[in-house]
């Protein structure tokens, strides 16, 4: 494919930023590409290698799940997908990503736009220290995006996704700090989703909160996806068994098994993955 | 003392251990002792010193009483009374042992009539003395203060008012519209000079052409050859303006001349004062509460709006107030920016390695680099490096006479930015070490390129840390002298540095500075003991004005930290 990864990971922005997109119609994307797809993946740290040949493709508008023993590697997979490794000092990769047929690590790939379009939510919720609404519109912002009934329909669009709207509506201008643990993490779902991006990586967003947000989150996860690609680490199970459609188990480093929610919990191939889900294991 | 290791089990016996540990009889009570001591001695030099500078800075405005001392070999002093203390053993006359004697130091001033301004008296000669209540003191513009009884008042020749509280009643009308005239005399002075301007820039253009080296080759003759014939003429010119001005002065001077006031002194002596020289008269064993206080804030209006008189020994420190203000504000403005931009460039962008250790070492080790040494670097780079350079291009015409290649607040900021940085760009990088690095991930999984991370998220909260520098960096700033005075700080600056000729903003000049005032006062005045008060209070208002600078620098920090607190997770 020619060199216009960027026009085509865009397209899905128009609907949000068409005053500041002037960029070529819609590419031609077929439909049979996986969202992400990547091959051979290995990833170290320094001499110490977190990935060992990860090859897996994930399907669009579906919420994938990773599950597996803490230090297996999820988080270190999720971040090599918008590059968010890069942010650390002595990170090596080897092997391809491909995000909509498109190869993430060739030269001259546009980080802000990848990551636009690749939107991540972290695990420990982090609200910037502004208003809820400077929050939301952090990302548009910087986009370049002016038009201000645009930006108040982004805030409000985002916040109902997240399932927010409700609650902060009255206070747009107050402190996001002063929002609950629960509410912060779905501001920062806001956030991510007020960019428009075309996949969601999220890692253990609900690990901190109580049962009923994590309830609210799962629901606005599978609400999401018809929309979006999600992809989510958990470490709880049954939560990637509620609102996942595909799960992906991970064991040092190595994908063990990759398949259909339904059949990796009840049916497994893999005899680590079985000891693992049914809680005989580490 | 309570044996801790004999306390076992029980929560009561706990207690009983906590409690003995936490008093000084308990274990270790040497060590807690000794440490506490220091912090204690600590604090009782800093709050000493801050009361002595403050109570000795601010009590000077206040009218002391006058005493008349009369001793047993007839002398009369008038004056105020300084100091009282035990005599010195050598000048004792009495048998080892016996009770301590005393002395007093006594203000007389009359400078100008030969006496000393102060003398120490032996208290076992004083045959009497009391508070006389028609004693005058005036404060003049030269020789300082005068103690005396009022006479007779004198306008043009002949004489309006006698002694008596009815004479000094006549004296301070007289005295007022003395001062009025002084007003006048002083703005028809300068509106002389105003008018007279053209006439000394050509003046001064052409003296300077004719030092300089420009003047040998045939272009700069010919500039000297154009420049000299337009003397004459504006002079006559401009002479042919300011002559009412002339006149007028000339009367005015006329009619100061003959307001007199004639004193007579403890001793008897007569002397003869014209109204215009005197700044204020006082009568203090009369005065009221009300009007001392009234005394005491006009006297600190005149210390911090006037000029110094008396080569800085009275008068107001304006010019140095203003001079240091200027300087640590130019300080500021050339620090924070370099440093901010060197610590984001350090923390956000070098590759952390082992050079950038190194980096940061050198630049700790920088902030303890003597400030003379930093001084002399500023004489050799900025002064004569930077404004040499600049004299060549820009003013080589004047040359050899400097106009940036010496000393002047330009400069001088600059050097004290130097003196400064490794503190701002240190505390910088700790406001950006401070800023959670889930902001910086936030903000850059959301699309936004490195500068605008940084420009949007990092810089805003490290603010409060980039203003602990600049904190710092002011008090350091405000309270150095050392690499002043080979930069540009004179004890007394013909003018200002900000006034209303253009280009306004006058950086090439001299200031004055009140670090370097205190040390001139103290150090190098004619008069060391009649200027200790000014000391006094010059430091004092030093010590108000760093005080103020942080204070300000704290409270914009305290708002800032409110805005920018830490996520609650
Ligand atoms: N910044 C880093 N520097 C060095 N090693 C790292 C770094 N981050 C992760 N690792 C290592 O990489 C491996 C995978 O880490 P990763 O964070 O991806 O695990 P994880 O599956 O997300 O674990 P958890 O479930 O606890 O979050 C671990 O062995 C970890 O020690
Ligand atoms: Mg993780």
């Amino acid at each position: 494919m020619a060199g216009s990864t960027l026009e085509k990971l865009t397209t899905g922005m128009q609907e949000a930023a068409s005053e500041t997109s002037s960029r070529s119609p819609q590419a031609h994307r077929p439909e049979h590409l996986a969202a992400i797809h990547c091959e051979n993946l290995s990833v170290f740290y320094g001499a110490q290698q977190a990935l060992f040949n990860i090859s897996m493709d994930i399907p669009r508008h579906r919420v994938t799940s990773f599950i597996g023993p803490s230090g297996c590697g999820k988080s270190t997979l999720l971040r090599s997908f918008n590059r968010m490794n890069d942010v650390i000092e002595n990170v090596r990769l080897e092997g391809k990503v491909l995000i909509e047929g498109e190869n993430i690590y060739e030269p001259g790939t546009h980080l802000p736009t990848l990551r636009k379009n690749v939107g991540m939510v972290f695990q420990k919720s982090n609200p910037f220290p502004m208003s809820v609404r400077d929050n939301i519109l952090f990302g548009p912002r910087r986009q370049g995006v002016k038009n201000r009934a645009l930006l108040e329909q982004i805030i409000e669009d985002s916040l109902r996704r997240a399932d927010l709207w409700n609650e902060v509506k009255d206070r747009l201008h107050t402190s996001a700090l002063d929002l609950s643990g629960g509410q912060q993490q779905r501001l920062c779902i806001a956030r991510a989703l007020a960019n428009s991006p075309r996949i969601l990586l999220m890692d253990e967003p609900a690990s901190a909160l109580d049962p009923i947000s994590t309830a609210k989150i799962e629901e606005t996860i599978y609400e999401l996806k018809d929309e979006y690609t999600v992809v989510i680490v958990t470490h709880n199970l049954q939560q990637a068994a509620r609102c996942s459609d595909i799960t992906a188990f991970l064991y040092l480093g190595k994908l063990i098994e990759m398949n259909e929610t339904a059949k990796v919990f009840r049916n497994p191939s893999n005899k680590q993955t079985e000891d693992y889900v049914s809680g005989r294991f580490g | 003392m309570v044996d801790t290791r004999s306390a076992s089990g029980g929560d009561a016996a706990e207690a009983r251990t906590l409690r003995a540990a936490s008093r000084p009889s308990g274990e270790g009570a040497p060590y807690i002792w000794t440490t506490s001591l220091a912090v204690v001695l600590v604090l009782v030099m800093l709050v000493g010193i801050v009361v002595l500078i403050l109570v000795n800075g601010l009590r000077t405005f206040w009218p002391s009483p006058l005493v008349e001392v009369l001793l047993r070999d007839g002398t009369r002093y008038l004056g105020e009374v300084h100091a009282q203390e035990a005599k010195p053993q050598a000048q004792r006359t009495g048998r080892a042992g016996a009770p301590a004697e005393y002395r007093t130091k006594l203000k007389i001033g009359n400078r100008d009539l030969g006496a000393a301004d102060f003398v120490w008296i032996d208290n076992a000669s004083i045959k009497a003395q009391r508070p006389p209540s028609d004693a005058l003191v005036f404060e003049r513009l030269e020789y300082g203060n005068f103690y005396g009884r009022l006479k007779e008042v004198r306008a043009g020749e002949r004489p309006v008012a006698g002694g008596g509280e009815e004479g000094i009643a006549t004296l301070r009308r007289f005295h007022r519209t003395a001062a009025g005239k002084r007003q006048k005399l002083d703005d028809l002075r300068r509106e002389q000079l105003n008018i007279r301007q053209p006439l000394t820039n050509l003046e001064r253009e052409i003296s300077a052409l004719r030092g300089s080296r420009f003047a040998v080759s045939e272009e700069g003759a010919a500039e000297l050859r154009r420049l000299e014939p337009q003397l004459g003429p504006l002079q006559n010119q401009l002479n042919e303006k300011v002559r009412p001005l002339v006149v007028e002065q000339e009367r005015l001077r006329r009619d100061l001349e003959g307001l007199r006031v004639v004193m007579e002194t403890a001793n008897g002596k007569i002397a003869s004062i014209a109204l215009a020289d005197i700044v204020r008269v006082t009568q203090p064993n009369t005065m009221g509460m009300h009007h001392k206080v009234l005394h005491y804030l006009g006297k600190l209006i005149e210390f911090i709006w006037q000029q110094p008189r008396e080569s800085n020994t009275e008068g107001g420190v304006f010019p140095a107030i203003f001079g240091t203000v200027l300087l640590v504000f130019l300080m500021t403005i050339a620090v924070v920016p370099f440093g901010v931009v060197a610590a984001v460039y350090m923390h956000e962008y070098a590759r952390q390695g082992r050079l950038l250790r190194i980096v940061r070492v050198a630049v700790n080790n920088l902030a303890g680099v003597p400030s003379i040494v930093i001084g002399m670097f500023g004489l050799a780079f900025f002064v004569y490096g930077v404004g040499g350079t600049i004299d060549q291009l820009y003013y080589s015409r004047y040359l050899p006479t400097p106009t940036f290649g010496t000393g002047g607040i330009l400069w001088a900021s600059l050097t004290l930015a130097l003196l400064t940085l490794p503190v701002v760009i240190v505390a910088s990088q700790e406001g950006l070490a401070a800023v959670p690095q889930a902001y910086r991930e936030a903000s850059l999984a959301l699309g936004t390129t490195k500068w605008q991370t940084i420009h949007r998220v990092v810089l805003p909260n490290a603010t409060p840390g980039i203003l602990t520098g600049i904190i710092l960096a002011i008090s350091r700033a405000s309270g150095e002298v050392a690499p002043l005075m080979i930069t540009g700080v004179v004890k007394l600056a013909p003018s200002l540095a900000i006034d209303g000729s253009w280009p306004f903003l006058h950086l090439d000049r001299k200031f004055m500075h009140l670090g370097f005032h205190i040390y001139d006062v103290a150090m190098q005045s004619p008069n060391v003991e009649a200027a200790m008060p000014m000391v006094y209070s010059t430091t004092a208002l030093l010590l108000l004005l760093v005080l103020a600078l942080n204070s300000v620098a704290t409270i914009v920090r305290g708002k800032l930290r409110q805005r920018y607190a830490g996520s609650k997770l």
